[in-house]
């Protein structure tokens, strides 16, 4: 509730969207007709009350640039987001967390000194300019994947690839730290000491202890790719939310922005209900 | 080890393949810069609704040629009837894609609801603000068209009329337009693409292009890098940074005309002297190659040099500092206040390096003295400040805009941005309101003569703004296609027009 009268009102602070609608050269005729036709010739808190009125029944108004409901808008960015954020940050955990553990075990060590290196170059990437770059070097010059859009699995290659860098970078970071102090840790000298494989220390004893800060930022992370990854989404072409809902700010498309905020948040509530449940599932000391 | 590698190996091949395009030489893909939010005809004046949309899928009965003129399309003939009314013949026997006949009782429907007031389509309101357009049918294939008030370019206006059948709706858009154009709308995927397959009735001439792909790309690096893979076969519209390939890449003048418009009403704009010295103070030519594009031209007037009655005589204002100075001086002896804080106000991304110009423009005028500053405003706030009515409360201001017209005749520029009641003009003279009425009731040579007259006495006697440039677009187009783009190609791209090599 809060938030949608933060964003309602917000959202009206930037101005009247007729001007961005109407030709500059249309009369004054034409931008009464286009106010009253949407509404915007009402008191503020008369639009905020058939806004909410509408709300109630999960009526969240159409759309002025599209000429359909703002859900539907942003129910379709979002089913290609949420694609998106899945398939990376499934390859980005499975990555880290491999990657990370391995660099932990032998500190110092030569992996541990490559991994640690590309994990800060990786978390510091401008994502922007890598898009561009894969863009013009494994698309134009190379032409083994496409440039950008959308249709076949070898579209979604060069996204995801970027997508991917920063949040591995940071979440290896993570567990490789929370690793060290893991495999420190008198249960694994105790399992040491009994003969336990390296293998089994790693990935059984030690990972399921160090694993509780990794989720925390990996929910970080992907609440980010929730709500939209606007940069790679412009760049690639890629019909998601993030560039619906940046597209509507400009336009003062306000039903979408505000349907668009509201189903980020409420995907975003998921996910952190996932996420402490996960929580209690890796420690069975957490009960809620 | 082996089949690593031949994994590896077959999985670049697969990529390989699957990335090629591999289209039918007779299927062109158009990468636009913004995805279509609507895609009526009636909204056919916006630059990418127009590029799909206009003489593809709805004609107009003329068109304006840039070579050679107004010329028929769906109408075979027009004729002045006198009183404002003009009589159009249309071409028999031409159907719409959705198998009825186009008729008079169609492009009377189609004026009607350019002007609907439910949809506010961009059409009626660019180009038939203030005016009222009545129908009469006076048989299947004629109908007299009469505009009130009388417009002797009434078959130039009609060029931007898409025809639509009688029965779309008057209050809604449609998602699926149906035309009597060379292609029909196939599908539109939203976030994706919109697919268009050629006509199979069409009463013109067969296309070569049998289909075309349109694809959404913001970015212009990968609009271009798309063309250069081969992903796509036309990019209108990339930025200057990104035209690199003599090969593929063309420039063109794209009908926009970059000037800065002066508020007359006030101190010391109302001087003409400051507004002389506002000319001489700025170097245009040092913009031309390195800020702006090579090939962009120094303007002298509102319209592009190609429009009827461009005045090509007028040289733009010499790059004098000294006399700018001088003239400024002289109008302060006269009690002028030019030491009055100026607003310069520029609005962003509105065109390739527009913050990098307003600074040099700024710093020019400082240079001579003026006391002046920059306001970079989104283009909302800058409609405040470029469109009448202004706020009480301003001080003067110097407004920087881009003006486009690819009609081909002053007209649908000159009332809106000189005449007293023209809603961005920033001049109340009585002699120039004369001039653009009288010009706009003329027609031929005399039109000719008397916009010439009034672009002269604009720039040499009010001298009521700042002409800056006349710009020019780069399209990338792939080099199996036989097209050059043009001055049309900033508001419309006719598939019928490619040619394959």
């Amino acid at each position: 509730m809060g938030l949608v009268i933060i964003v309602f009102f917000l959202s009206r602070l930037t101005g009247d969207p007729t001007s961005l609608y109407l030709p500059v050269d249309a009369s004054q005729e034409s931008r009464d007709q286009f106010r009253v036709i949407h509404g915007l010739n009402d008191p503020i808190l008369v639009q905020f009350g058939r806004y909410m009125g509408d709300l109630v029944r999960l009526d969240f108004g159409m759309s002025i640039r599209r000429a359909e409901p703002a859900i539907d808008s942003v129910l379709r960015g979002f089913k290609w987001t949420l694609q998106l954020a899945f398939i990376t940050m499934t390859l980005v955990t499975v990555m880290a967390i491999v990657v990370g553990s391995l660099a932990a075990f032998r500190v110092g060590g030569v992996f541990d000194r490559i991994a640690t290196f590309c994990s800060l170059i990786a978390a510091s990437a401008p994502d922007f300019w890598i898009a561009i770059v894969a863009i013009v070097v494994f698309s134009v010059n190379l032409g083994w994947v496409p440039t950008s859009g959308t249709g076949t699995p070898w579209h979604w290659i060069l996204p995801v690839s970027v997508l991917f860098i920063r949040p591995f970078g940071l979440i290896l970071q993570v567990v490789r730290g929370s690793m060290i102090t893991a495999l420190g840790s008198a249960y694994v000298k105790t399992a040491r000491a009994k003969g336990v494989g390296d293998r089994s220390i790693i990935f059984v004893h030690a990972l399921r202890n160090a694993l509780l800060p990794v989720i925390t930022v990996i929910g970080d992370q992907a609440a980010g790719l929730l709500n939209g990854a606007v940069i790679v989404e412009t760049i690639f072409g890629f019909p998601g939310v993030g560039k619906v809902m940046i597209d509507a700010i400009l336009q003062r498309d306000f039903a979408v922005v505000l349907a668009a905020i509201m189903v980020t948040a409420f995907a975003i509530f998921v996910m952190n209900l996932l996420i402490d449940i996960l929580y209690a599932v890796l420690d069975p000391r957490i009960r809620y | 080890m082996q089949k690593f590698h031949a994994l590896i190996v077959g999985t670049i091949f697969a990529a390989t393949a699957c990335t090629t395009v591999l289209a039918a030489d007779s299927t062109v893909t158009i990468v636009l810069s913004e995805e279509l939010d609507i895609v009526d005809p009636c909204e056919a004046s916006r630059s990418n609704v127009g590029r799909v949309v206009l003489q593809n899928i709805s004609e107009t009965i003329t068109e304006l040629n840039p070579t050679e003129g107004l010329k028929p399309r769906l109408a075979d003939s027009w004729e002045d009837k006198g009183d404002g009314t003009w009589q159009f013949k249309l071409h028999p026997g031409v159907m719409f894609s959705d198998g009825t006949s186009l008729t008079a009782d169609d492009v009377a429907h189609s004026l009607a609801r350019i002007k609907s007031p439910s949809i506010s389509c961009e059409i009626g309101a660019k180009f038939f603000g203030g005016m009222e357009l009545t129908s009469k049918i006076i048989d299947d294939l004629t109908i007299d068209i009469t505009a009130d008030p009388a417009q002797p370019i009434l078959p130039l206006l009609l060029s931007t009329v898409t025809i639509v059948p009688a029965e779309s709706p008057m209050d809604s858009f449609v998602d699926k337009p149906i035309g009597t154009g060379p292609f029909i709308f196939d599908e539109y995927a939203r976030g994706q693409h919109i697919k268009l397959s050629a006509n199979p009735n069409y009463w013109g001439e067969k296309p070569a292009v049998e289909s075309a792909t349109y694809v959404f790309r913001s970015d212009s690096a990968v609009r271009a890098a798309m063309v250069a893979a081969g992903e796509a076969d036309i990019a209108p519209n990339i930025a200057l940074q990104d035209a690199v390939d003599d090969k593929m890449d063309y420039s063109y003048p794209n009908s926009e005309t970059v000037y800065l418009r002066l508020d007359h009403s006030m101190e010391p704009l109302n001087d003409v002297r400051v507004r002389q010295a506002l000319n001489h103070a700025i170097d245009r030519e040092a913009f031309v190659g390195t800020i702006l594009a090579n090939g962009t031209l120094l303007a002298t007037g509102m319209t592009p040099p190609s429009t009827i009655g461009y005045n090509h005589s007028l040289t733009p204002y010499t790059f004098d500092p000294e006399k700018a100075k001088a003239l400024l001086a002289e109008a302060k002896a006269d009690g002028v206040a030019v030491d009055t804080e100026i607003m310069l106000i520029g609005r962003t991304n509105n065109f390739g390096n527009v913050l990098e110009t307003m600074e040099a423009l700024l710093a020019m005028y400082q240079d001579v003295g003026l006391n002046m500053n920059l306001k970079m405003v989104e283009v909302a706030e800058w409609l405040e400040h470029y469109s009448n009515p202004f706020a009480e409360d301003r001080g003067p201001e110097i407004v920087e805009a881009q003006h486009d017209n690819a009609n081909g005749d002053p007209v649908f520029s000159m009332f809106f941005k000189y005449a007293s009641e023209g809603l961005q003009t920033g001049v109340r003279d009585p002699a120039l309101d004369d001039m653009i009425a009288s010009a706009t009731a003329l027609t031929g040579d005399d039109r000719k003569t008397k916009w010439e007259d009034t672009f002269k006495y604009i720039h040499e006697d009010l001298v009521a703004d700042v002409m800056l440039f006349h710009m020019v677009g780069f399209s990338r187009v792939n080099t199996r296609l036989d097209f050059a783009p043009s001055i049309r190609t900033n508001s419309e791209l006719q598939l019928s027009q490619i040619g394959f090599k």
